[in-house]
């Protein structure tokens, strides 16, 4: 299974969300990482066959996403960034309404249900209204849905977002056990996820996919650009202002500095091994993850 | 089936919905039904200042007095009703006054006897004209009826069409106590519509655009059948919606009038309502036609309600939408050619029940037809329209 994007291309009154973007994905978990507007959401609604593509083509072994329609969709498991819900609804009413979109058959859609309540850790609320669910539980509920047609390609858009620690550990578990054979996509900002989980990184800015491959590649490819100083505590902000400082913590009375640059940003200054987070920071110097 | 039942259940479990509906029943029931018939327009009149409550035993007492005067309407019934009338007002029988069908005989002398009404008196026609002047009321409707016809504008073919439709028309008429049939026909059933309508407004227009408010449009358009099966049920759960509230509405209502006033002159005509209507209809006729008008126009309206639901992702939006092709056409019928009047009369609800006391025509293709034949037809090729065209709205990928 191969899923292809062509020259994707998406614009919005002259701006362009996602800009002539090919890439190949092969069953394995993807993770896409971006800034905010970096055109994350845009490309994933594109591959969910709901937004129409300016240009370009998604592509299924070869077959345009568009044209298999129906058999797409039912390959297709979803969780938008502003994952719908009916307030009044309850969390088994939902699934079994979501599993008769999917076309799931009522016996399979209540056993099937049921699990994956139980797997989000959701199975003691079954019966509660969904507005009374905490934004971790509203979440975790989205996942359950999302997945609940055993899909092929899997988008989760932003699925930890809300997530307590531990209940991101669950996700990454059920994740990782689920994904074999299978695409996933996800997006999130919060790079530790990803590092936990995917097997390659699509690093995306300004609707282009500006690096991608495993978390070694990637790492490689910031090595040497991460560095540690030790300066006063009321040179910090200075530091702050100038250069993109990843972390800062303090070790006696002075204070360490994490800082991503291309060059040594002093003459004291320590290179150190890299992480996933530094990474993003490279690509996206005005934000912390 | 299973998207049918499932889309069903999420359209009842909302609040809105709920609570616009049983607004509606007890709008409709009770105070355009039970109240209407015990209290406000068939309770005895108190004073100037309104009813007693004693509606159930007033319409029995009026429906036996009226007896007297049945089965059929003619010159020498009509004598005799405005002389009863005449005589217990001497006799300052108050209650016998009552019991009798006063108004209705006062719109009867004033269509046919126009000439005997005295200007400057502030008196029912009933009760000052003289019994002996009534004479060929039959004659006399067919002059009034062309009259008016002449005075309308109504000529040549279109005229022959109406008359040919009167010839249908049996005299001399049965007669029963009338009063209450004026009510439900004239009254009651033409005002349904509106309320209706704003319930399915509430009701229909988050159909589709209300998956957008919710975040969930997104989700359903991913899942396998969230394109155009889900959009072929959800329509069809918007044209069983209708057909649930109007039943709500109806059997009621219909259970209500038969407590109040019972079968009797089911079979009278309805030019004892209005005495120029040219329908060869009897009440029983005309009230099938009337909540056929009203179901058929209500599953038009809706239909246009739920196309603009699925053009819009704002609910609001399509709440504004839904009321404007309410309200509109109030305003607009105004300012339009008397033609162009009747033919915005053919959109869903914006014409009458009331039209089958009236002589409105349209020219369809060359051919006459009387308005309210085409009324339940056109609100047809509303839903045959709109259906299609919101699956297709909803349907495809989205733009933006």
């Amino acid at each position: 299974m191969v899923l292809s994007l062509d020259r994707l291309t998406k614009t919005y009154a002259n701006k362009k969300a996602v800009d002539n973007l090919s890439i190949e994905m092969r069953p394995g978990v993807y993770g896409l990482v971006g800034g905010n507007g970096a055109g994350k959401t845009t490309l994933m609604r594109m591959i969910s066959a709901i937004l129409e593509p300016t240009s370009g083509e998604v592509l299924l072994d070869g077959k345009n996403v568009a044209d298999m329609g129906a058999d797409y969709r039912d390959m297709l498991g979803y969780l938008p960034q502003d994952f719908g819900y009916y307030p009044h609804y309850t969390a088994k009413d939902y699934l079994h309404y979501i599993a008769v979109l999917k076309g799931i058959p009522r016996r399979e859609a209540v056993s099937k249900s049921k699990h994956l309540l139980d797997e989000v850790g959701l199975s003691d609320v079954a019966n509660k209204k969904i507005r009374t669910f905490s934004g971790g539980m509203k979440q975790r509920l989205g996942i359950a849905q999302a997945i609940l047609n055993d899909p092929q390609i899997l988008i989760l858009d932003e699925p930890t977002a809300g997530l307590d620690p531990k209940e991101r550990v669950r996700f990454r578990n059920l994740i990782s056990s689920f994904a074999s054979n299978r695409i996933v996509l996800l997006s999130t900002h919060i790079v530790t996820d990803v590092e936990a989980i995917a097997d390659r990184v699509l690093v995306m800015k300004n609707g282009r996919i500006v690096s991608q491959g495993s978390i070694r590649d990637l790492l490689e490819e910031v090595e040497g650009h991460v560095w540690e100083i030790a300066v006063e505590p009321s040179e910090t902000d200075k530091w702050e202002a100038e250069t993109t400082v990843a972390n800062l913590r303090r070790e006696d009375n002075r204070t360490i500095l994490r800082i991503i640059s291309e060059d040594p940003p002093s003459d004291s200054a320590v290179s150190v091994p890299a992480t996933l987070e530094d990474l993003y920071l490279y690509h996206f110097p005005t934000e912390r993850s | 089936m299973d998207l049918f039942c499932v889309e069903h259940k999420k359209l009842w479990s909302r609040g809105s919905v709920k609570i616009s509906v049983l607004l509606c029943i007890i709008y409709i029931v009770v105070f355009g039904g039970i109240l209407q018939y015990q209290w406000l327009t068939l309770g005895s009149s108190k004073d100037i200042t309104g009813s007693h409550f004693d509606g159930y035993e007033y319409i029995r007492e009026r429906q036996e007095y009226a007896k007297r005067y049945e089965p059929l309407l003619t010159v020498d019934t009509l004598s005799e009703m405005v002389s009863d009338y005449q005589r217990a007002g001497k006799n300052g029988d108050d209650k016998e006054l009552k019991k009798t069908d006063w108004s209705v005989i006062s719109s009867w002398l004033q269509t046919l006897y126009p000439e005997l009404q005295r200007p400057v008196i502030y008196q029912l026609m009933v009760g000052y004209v003289d019994a002996s002047a009534l004479t060929d009321m039959y004659a006399r409707r067919q002059t009034a009826i062309e009259t008016y016809m002449d005075a309308s504008g109504i000529k040549g073919r279109e005229k022959d069409y109406l008359l040919s439709m009167n010839a249908k028309v049996d005299t001399p008429f049965s007669y029963t106590w009338t009063e209450g049939w004026r009510t439900v026909l004239a009254s009651l059933i033409p005002d349904y519509g509106m309320i209706i309508a704003i319930v399915i407004i509430v009701s229909l227009a988050p159909l589709f655009s209300g998956e957008w408010r919710d975040g969930t449009g997104t989700m359903i358009l991913s899942t396998k059948d969230g394109w155009r099966k889900d959009a072929v049920a959800k329509m069809g759960v918007g044209l069983a919606f209708t057909t649930e509230v109007f039943t709500l509405v109806a059997v009621p209502s219909i259970i209500v009038q038969m407590v109040f006033l019972g079968l009797s002159g089911w079979d009278t005509p309805i030019q004892c309502i209005k005495m120029l209507a040219i329908a060869p209809m009897n009440m029983a006729q005309a009230e099938i036609y009337e909540y056929l008008f009203l179901f058929i126009g209500i599953t038009g309206f809706a239909s246009v309600v739920m196309l603009i639901s699925s053009f819009f992702k704002s609910d609001r939006l399509a709440m504004m939408g839904g009321f404007a092709i309410l309200i509109a056409p109030m305003f607009i019928a105004g300012h339009l050619p008397y033609r162009a009047q009747l033919t915005l009369d053919l959109f869903p609800l914006v014409g009458n029940a009331g039209d089958i006391f009236r002589m409105y025509t349209l020219n369809v293709f060359g051919k006459i037809v009387w308005l309210p034949y085409l009324e339940i037809v056109t609100p047809l090729l509303f839903v045959m329209i709109c259906i299609p065209i919101s699956v297709m709205r909803w349907s495809r990928m989205q733009k933006a």
